[in-house]
């Protein structure tokens, strides 16, 4: 167990963070270590290199002895540092998320990290409640601590929880992992770092120029384009096996949590708290949902766009099971099934517009200096047209908006569609926004605002007195006061 | 799908019934005229003494009057826009010229109230009263009214804030 302070309840770190934070201080401090091994390499120069390997290890000492943390009734309290005394304290009824993750040295010794999420704190690190180096019996049993409060508080529960499995990772999936946007971003700048290390290295490859033109330079530059889309496409496929590996998404009734546990190397296992999620968001951009796919996050209350990364749901994976996790975690088969209703002509029209306008803005410059350059700016020209009437045909589809089971649904986008399901429980505020062209064509942007996701959830041009009945609708009496007739 | 209510007419939300101080309009008109003198003088000395990029003079000329319409028309438009109400209820405010935007928050959700002056809107006696909620996209921001209207209404906001229980989320 851990060392516990009977007094005041405070406990201590696990005991095998001992080994943990002195090795970690002293691979901080290497580049000094190897500066003062290097500098001095007289007779004083043994005695400086056991000074530098003695100064970490203390300081990852202090670090252990100094960092203890308790759990009252009403509060979570973290309390370290030597000179700089520095105590965090939540409520537990402000608690969102529980986080567990593992580093491979963690994960040799048995340990856990421990974060609380509690929407509240900023990403400089100041309110950031973190428990470096907890066992992992004891991490769960705090977690299940925190996230039971809103729940039924019954402090003898077993520990051995009843776990519903709700999705396991199939391996098949890594089909969709070169699809995604953020596959491809990773996959490019590990791409970019490869390129640069070489030119630092100086080293290119030898060119027989006779072998090029036998070859063509056609040829050459399809097979470098060829390389190029694989290398990215295996650096996309190592990017999705290294975060979701081993991933399952479980639910606990007893605390009322969703879990999610996946990751290769590092663990992570996030907890939401049922009470805490109040909707959901299905990402289809064009490439995944041409491959029938999609990925799925909770729209959790209070936890802002940065912290996003703890509410992914289900990665990348076929639409079919997105759609029935997306059902479970609402409890509902409605937001996620319902054909939507249609935002009308007006709608689709403005559309049109605002695909094919720049679209001809492009094919009109290709055209001018295909007259005066080469020809074959027409291709250009021809394919920023085809681009914007498909652009438009797959923005106009994607529009349109359901208020069904409690849940205002919202869906818009084409290169990132995006259908979204939020309680109209935790709407809380509307904001109808139109420019003078929609007011000119009667619509208007209708946005519920939430205090989790993205912040808010777009109904996107809707027929003026539609927004105004929907949002009625949705949350009777709060408009009143400033309908006329 | 048309928007009939309970009774089978068309609803409408109408604009909120206060308007913001008369002296708004001065307080954009020198902010305004202030910005386009700061963009042209820069712009001039950059083609200028500078020798940063040629710029021929009519386009600066252009530039120039583009600006001194805009500092004088838009600020016009803007306060035929910007309204207000606060209800026992809601708070409910429409603001901007091109794309207008009207936000209604409860009551119950509304987290602080903020009031602020800029050194120009001191100048004209104005103030800012921003409204927040738990949400980043729900902030509701009432600019140039009067100095003393504006501490009635924060007083007001935070009594009727405070009456309502919840932690606003």
């Amino acid at each position: 167990m851990d060392p516990f302070d009977e007094v005041h309840g405070w406990h201590r770190l696990d005991r095998r963070m001992l080994l943990v934070h002195p090795v970690r201080e002293v691979v901080r401090f290497l580049p000094v270590l190897i500066g003062l091994l290097l500098f001095n390499r007289g007779t004083e120069g043994g005695y400086w290199g056991l000074i530098g390997v003695a100064i970490p290890v203390g300081l990852g000492l202090l670090r252990y002895v100094t960092t203890s943390y308790r759990l009252t009734p009403g509060r979570v309290e973290v309390r370290n540092g030597l000179l700089n005394k520095r105590v965090v304290s939540t409520p537990l009824d402000r608690v969102r998320t529980v986080d567990l993750s593992a580093s491979p040295i963690h994960r040799a010794l048995g340990l856990v990290t421990l974060r609380v999420g509690t929407g509240q704190s900023n990403d400089k690190g100041d309110g950031r409640l973190d428990l470096d180096g907890l066992s992992v019996p004891a991490a769960e049993q705090l977690r299940s601590r925190l996230l039971r409060v809103s729940g039924a508080p019954d402090p003898e529960v077993p520990h051995e929880i009843r776990r519903r499995v709700v999705l396991t990772l199939d391996p098949s999936w890594v089909r969709f992992a070169p699809l995604t946007s953020s596959g491809v971003v990773i996959a490019g700048a590990a791409l970019g770092l490869l390129t640069q290390g070489l030119r630092t290295f100086e080293w290119a490859p030898t060119v027989d120029e006779h072998e090029l033109q036998r070859l063509g330079v056609t040829v050459l530059v399809l097979g470098g384009l060829a390389t190029i889309v694989v290398v990215l496409c295996l650096l996309a496929v190592v990017g999705y096996v290294v975060t979701n590996f081993g991933f399952v998404l479980s639910h606990t009734a007893e605390d009322g949590a969703w879990h999610l546990r996946r990751g290769l190397f590092t663990t992570r296992e996030t907890s939401l708290d049922d009470a805490r999620v109040s909707g959901v968001s299905i990402g289809e951009p064009l490439s995944l949902r041409l491959a029938g796919g999609a990925r799925l996050s909770a729209i959790v209350t209070g936890l802002s766009k940065k912290q996003q990364g703890s509410s992914v749901l289900v990665p990348p994976a076929p639409r079919g099971e997105v759609d029935r996790v997306a059902a479970e975690v609402l409890g509902e088969d409605g937001p996620v099934g319902i054909s939507l209703v249609s935002h009308g002509p007006r709608a689709r029209r403005r559309r049109w517009t605002r695909a094919l306008v720049p679209a001809a803005a492009v094919a009109v410059a290709a055209a001018v200096a295909s007259y005066y350059l080469t020809p074959w700016f027409v291709v250009v020209a021809l394919a920023a047209l085809a681009a914007g009437v498909v652009l438009a045909v797959d923005r106009a589809r994607a529009l349109g908006h359901a208020l069904v089971d409690g849940h205002l649904v919202a869906r818009s986008g084409s290169l990132n569609r995006r259908r979204e399901a939020l309680a109209t429980g935790s709407v809380i505020g509307w904001n109808l926004r139109s420019t003078w062209f929609q007011r000119r064509a009667g619509l208007a942007d209708l946005v519920a605002t939430t205090a989790g996701g993205r912040q808010h959830v777009r109904v996107l041009d809707l027929p003026e007195d539609d927004a105004v009945a929907l949002a009625r609708a949705a949350q009777g009496g709060l408009l009143e006061p400033f309908l006329v007739l | 799908m048309s928007a009939p209510g309970p009774d089978g007419a068309v609803l409408r939300l109408r604009a909120p019934s206060e308007r913001v101080s008369p002296r708004a309009r001065l307080m954009w008109i020198t902010t305004d005229t202030l910005r386009g003198v700061v963009i042209v003088v820069f712009l001039s000395f950059a083609t200028g003494p500078w020798h940063w990029f040629d710029l021929p003079g009519w386009v600066l000329w252009a530039i120039a009057a583009l600006l001194l319409a805009y500092a004088a028309l838009v600020p016009q438009w803007r306060y035929l826009v910007h309204r207000w109400e606060v209800t026992d209820t809601a708070v409910y405010t429409q603001t901007g010229w091109w794309a207008r935007e009207r936000r209604i928050a409860p009551m119950s959700r509304v987290q602080t109230v903020d009031h602020r002056e800029g050194a120009v809107s001191r100048l004209f006696r104005l103030s800012t009263v921003r409204v927040t909620t738990a949400s980043s996209a729900g902030a509701l921001t009432i600019e140039g009214l009067d100095r003393d209207r504006a501490l009635a209404i924060i007083e007001d906001l935070t009594r009727m804030a405070d009456s309502v229980p919840g932690d606003a989320t």
